[in-house]
């Protein structure tokens, strides 16, 4: 009963809720975006993710519940059992590190291939904008070869996760985006 | 000395004490023992040593002392060790989780699964954490990849084949099994049999360390335990201390110095006791039942060393203070110590290993979390005939109970909880369906699991898992019952299998029909649950302990069991689940109480639990019927038919006539006089010699009124009955279990208990002086040469 109210709340003062599923090669920044969304002001230091980490955010009336996950390759294939329920995908790419740009790409794009996830919007960070050497959001976008993607809504956001810059942006899209309710 | 105390050799009937006249039938069992008070009134300190063997001899019949050497439960020279492994694993910040050593040798199976479960999710957010797992592995251990859950599913699919082959012999039993031993005993070695090997548990801890010096900020490291003794929670001081080390010096000599500890410990003064000795030493309280047993471990164990020191052999070690051997404070547990870096550390083993118990859980924990919410806002499950048999409304803790016995998928789901918490609700869980009888719930748990093995845990049928991430709550479709330990709350899962109608259920549905009138709607509570969770919480909420609060989840498993016997005779017309004593027939033909031989009052009829009425008998099994039904096609069924056939009815002596049936009759109905009569003489003679009264006493447990019932038997109309019951409660009073329950029965009923010795005794031997038939407390030599002199 309680969530029927909080659902008539919700269509009274159009507050969405959305899941939200991080991703990325590890260190790429997933868990620092993570707790910059939560304590927004705050210091983020972080440690590697052993599983995952989630936490609910609410900005701008959506309420975001944000499933970080490990990013060690060999932790990488329990990322399918996320999928379900999820409507927006944030992919979080080291700008700065060139070498796994490319394995980058292609776990990438295993993970919108899959059948759960073809509804999700796709919000990529090009983290450590901040970083000697970095790729620009554009040259981001064509190494992820984005541009190949068909029925697919997607956008790319610089961002410093460690100062919290561009990530409240890249939030803003996700739910100027989101249309579909949230499945149970 | 002793050799020159006169004792009474105990077949020498005749001479000893006067020979009752009065029964029909002639003794041919020892009259024993003047008077019960010098027994029960003896303290358990060793001074007393010698007299006790004095006494054995005399006794041995009911007191089963000198029968033979005890047996260790973990003998010296077992070549199975405490611990077989230990293990470190950590957490790479490129690799993710790795083993970094492994003592003595390497665990054969999946190494980077072990690492996984070693380093369980959300480590990082703290920095200590334990868990527990379980490794289905070979006591051969060369077997290549039969541990992990790969091996796990191999396993499983064994025992359940195994059932029908009667495989697994328990090949260590037959191992240990000393050649002195009687044949009596190795029926008591039970334990594992058609379940495969044991179970390899494992402790584990890890800790999280903030180190700015490393790359990426933090250590993660984790050191396993693994062994097959159950009560595995004894070695987490150890693990803390050991960990430690390990973060200062990180190589195999810290595992090693580790594990040779803990197989120093020493616990071969922990006597073996029988399946009948360990259910009455679970049931009592008492802090020195069966404490005989551990005196005569020490006494052999100080003969042996004698014996060594005469040889003056220089290799043994020569401590030959008895000083060192200490009695235990509570038999319930062996106190025994490590000694680890020079730190000694006290480690206390249970005395008694129950199946389906393991470590260190809390009923009480586990039944507070989901009966808060539950008291304060109730909330509907969706009706399921095997889950809720209550109602919408059924408690939780009894929905959890019944999707265990009818074996559903079972999550524990303990978002931002350390696992040890989950792994402790998985194993508490394990032990409340299970009631130390039913088994086959551990070997499908899995404490603490994660994602990484899913698709694993999806093909084993009717798992408890343990897990803390709440991915697991968006898929329904890999659970049946979802238990959220931060809420308690459970959900039953929108992609539940449906139950499927039976014969049974067909079977009732007709009767409902027929007797339509009265049948179970008025009746809110028909299958008895609300009362018990009541009476449960109730005693939660005065403190009982964990052992009162166990002790009635299995008087409650129990009655589930017998319950499902009586439903089956009553559908199928012979039960699985209750084997037919000699002149024993189906109810329907004989009633209760009728006397099949009449020159032999044991033959007397009867089996099963026992309802007030066939109404109520009617009800509860109409209330019963989906959950018994969907319990008969389990793994903890077929594994209970197997082990009552190999297990609970072979250890116990008497086979008629129903002890638990008759005593159940006692206390629950209203008998006629001659109905109470062949009760009280069946038991009485029926029950005779030491396991005889050990299995009387497993019915008569202290938390439901202990010897009360037969007790009544002295205040029987008739004095022949009065006169037996006295000898059957005297054959009681000298037992060393016995003496305990004796103790605790009234002034009011132990008066005249003496009255009617008194009685007896002056009207058989006048010469005897009123003080010896009263039995006052007086030294056994005295009272041996008393009965000698008025013979002589």
């Amino acid at each position: 009963m309680g969530g029927s109210v909080s659902k008539i709340m919700g269509k009274i003062f159009g507050t969405k809720e959305m899941r939200i599923l991080m991703l990325g090669l590890d260190a790429a920044g997933k868990t620092t975006i993570l707790y910059k969304l939560k304590l927004s002001n705050q210091d983020v230091t972080t440690i590697p993710t052993v599983g995952f980490n989630v936490e609910s955010v609410t900005y701008k009336n959506v309420k975001f519940n944000v499933w970080d996950v490990g990013g060690q390759d060999k932790i990488r294939p329990l990322w399918r059992h996320y999928y379900s329920g999820t409507q927006g995908l944030i992919f979080v790419v080291d700008s700065s590190d060139t070498a796994r740009i490319e394995e980058a790409r292609s776990e990438l794009h295993k993970i919108i291939n899959d059948r759960e996830m073809k509804d999700a919007l796709l919000l990529v960070f090009a983290n450590k904008q901040d970083s000697p050497g970095r790729l620009s959001p554009e040259e981001v976008t064509n190494a992820l070869q984005l541009n190949k993607l068909k029925d697919k809504l997607w956008y790319v956001a610089p961002s410093v996760a460690t100062e919290g810059t561009g990530i409240f942006e890249g939030l803003a899209w996700l739910s100027n985006n989101v249309k579909t309710p949230p499945q149970k | 000395m002793s050799l020159a105390l006169p004792y009474r050799p105990s077949d020498d009937t005749a001479s000893s004490l006067p020979t009752p006249t009065h029964l029909s039938k002639p003794r041919s069992l020892p009259r024993l023992s003047p008077s019960p008070s010098i027994i029960h009134n003896r303290s358990p300190s060793s001074s007393h040593l010698s007299q006790v063997s004095v006494r054995r001899r005399s006794l041995e019949h009911i007191t089963g002392g000198r029968r033979r050497r005890h047996k260790s439960q973990y003998p010296q020279d077992s070549p199975e060790r405490h611990v077989e492994y230990i293990l470190v694993a950590s957490f790479h910040i490129d690799r993710g989780p790795i083993m970094e050593h492994q003592y003595p040798a390497a665990i054969s199976g999946d190494e980077s699964m072990l690492a996984e479960l070693m380093l369980p999710d959300q480590t990082h957010v703290r920095s200590q954490d334990w868990t527990i797992f379980f490794l289905h592995k070979d006591t051969s251990g060369d077997e290549d990849e039969d541990d992990s859950v790969k091996g796990k599913k191999k396993k499983k699919k064994r025992a359940v084949s195994g059932l029908q082959e009667g495989e697994g012999p328990d090949n260590d039993a037959a191992e240990n099994d000393d050649l002195d031993e009687s044949s009596e005993e190795s029926s008591d070695d039970e334990d594992d049999t058609g379940e495969g090997p044991p179970l390899m548990y494992v402790l584990n801890l890890v800790n999280t360390k903030q180190d700015n010096t490393v790359k990426r900020g933090a250590v993660v490291k984790a050191m396993a335990i693994c062994t097959r003794h159950s009560f595995l929670h004894i070695y987490k001081p150890l693990l803390l201390l050991a960990l430690e080390d390990y973060f200062k010096s990180p190589y195999p000599e810290t595992l090693a110095s580790l594990y040779e500890a803990v197989n120093a410990m020493d616990l071969s003064l922990l006597p073996k006791m029988s399946l009948l000795e360990r259910q009455i030493l679970q049931a009592s309280n008492a802090k020195d039942m069966f404490v005989e047993k551990f005196e005569q471990m020490i006494q052999q164990r100080m003969a042996s060393e004698d014996e060594l020191t005469e040889q003056d052999d220089p290799s043994s070690p020569k401590k030959s203070t008895s000083s060192r051997y200490v009695l235990p404070r509570d038999t319930h547990e062996f106190e025994s110590r490590v000694v680890y870096n020079d730190i000694p550390i006290p480690v206390k083993v249970p005395t008694v290993i129950w199946p389906e118990v393991v470590g260190d859980f809390s009923l009480i924990k586990l039944i507070q979390i989901f009966s808060g919410p539950h008291a304060s806002s109730p909330q509907p499950f969706p009706v399921h005939p095997h889950l809720t048999t209550s109602g919408a409304f059924t408690h939780p803790i009894i929905v959890l109970v019944n999707a265990m016995l009818t074996q559903k998928r079972v999550v524990f789901l303990g978002h931002n909880r350390p696992s040890g918490e989950v792994a402790e609700a998985v194993l508490a869980a394990c032990a409340l369906a299970s009631g130390g009888i039913l088994r086959g719930f551990t070997r499908h748990a899995f404490p603490y699991t994660d994602l990484t093995k899913i698709d694993d845990l999806l093909k084993v049928p009717g798992f408890i898992a343990g897990v803390t991430n709440p991915t697991f709550a968006n898929h329904p479709e890999w659970w049946d019952l979802l238990c959220d330990l931060p809420t308690g709350r459970m959900k039953i899962s929108s992609h539940v299998e449906q139950a499927p109608v039976t014969e049974g259920y067909l079977f009732f549905q007709q009767q409902n029909t027929l007797n339509h009138g009265h049948s179970s709607n008025s009746n809110t509570d028909p299958t008895g649950d609300n009362l018990f969770m009541e009476d449960v919480q109730r005693s939660i909420a005065n403190r009982y302990g964990e052992n009162a609060i166990r002790a009635k989840w299995r008087a409650y498993i129990t009655k589930f069991t017998r319950v499902a016997a009586a439903f089956e005779e009553t559908v199928y017309g012979a039960s699985n689940l209750y084997i037919i004593g000699p002149n024993e027939e189906l109810s329907p033909e004989s009633p209760s109480g009728f006397q099949a031989d009449p020159h032999d009052p044991t033959t007397i009829r009867g089996h099963g639990y026992v309802w007030p009425d066939e109404a109520s008998k009617q009800r509860e099994l109409i209330a019963s019927v989906s959950r018994i039904e969907g319990w008969r096609t389990t793994r903890s069924y077929y594994s209970f038919i197997q082990d009552i056939a190999t297990m609970y009815y072979p250890s116990r002596p008497i086979q008629k006539p129903d002890l638990h049936h008759h005593h159940d009759r006692l206390r629950k109905l209203k008998l006629t006089p001659q109905e109470a009569k062949s009760i009280y003489t069946a038991i009485s003679h029926a029950v005779k010699d030491y396991a005889g009264i050990c299995q009387l006493l497993t019915v008569t447990p202290e938390n439901q009124a202990g010897l009360f019932y037969l007790s009544m038997g002295l205040f029987h109309s008739e004095q022949a009955v009065r006169e037996i019951t006295a000898d059957l409660l005297e054959r009681i009073a000298i037992h060393p279990a016995g003496r305990h329950f004796w103790a605790q029965l009234s002034r009011f009923v132990k008066l005249a208990y003496f009255r009617i010795r008194r009685e007896r005794d002056a009207a058989q031997s006048p010469v005897m002086s009123p003080e010896t038939a009263l039995g006052e407390p007086q030294s056994l030599v005295g009272v041996a040469m008393g009965g000698g002199s008025r013979i002589s």
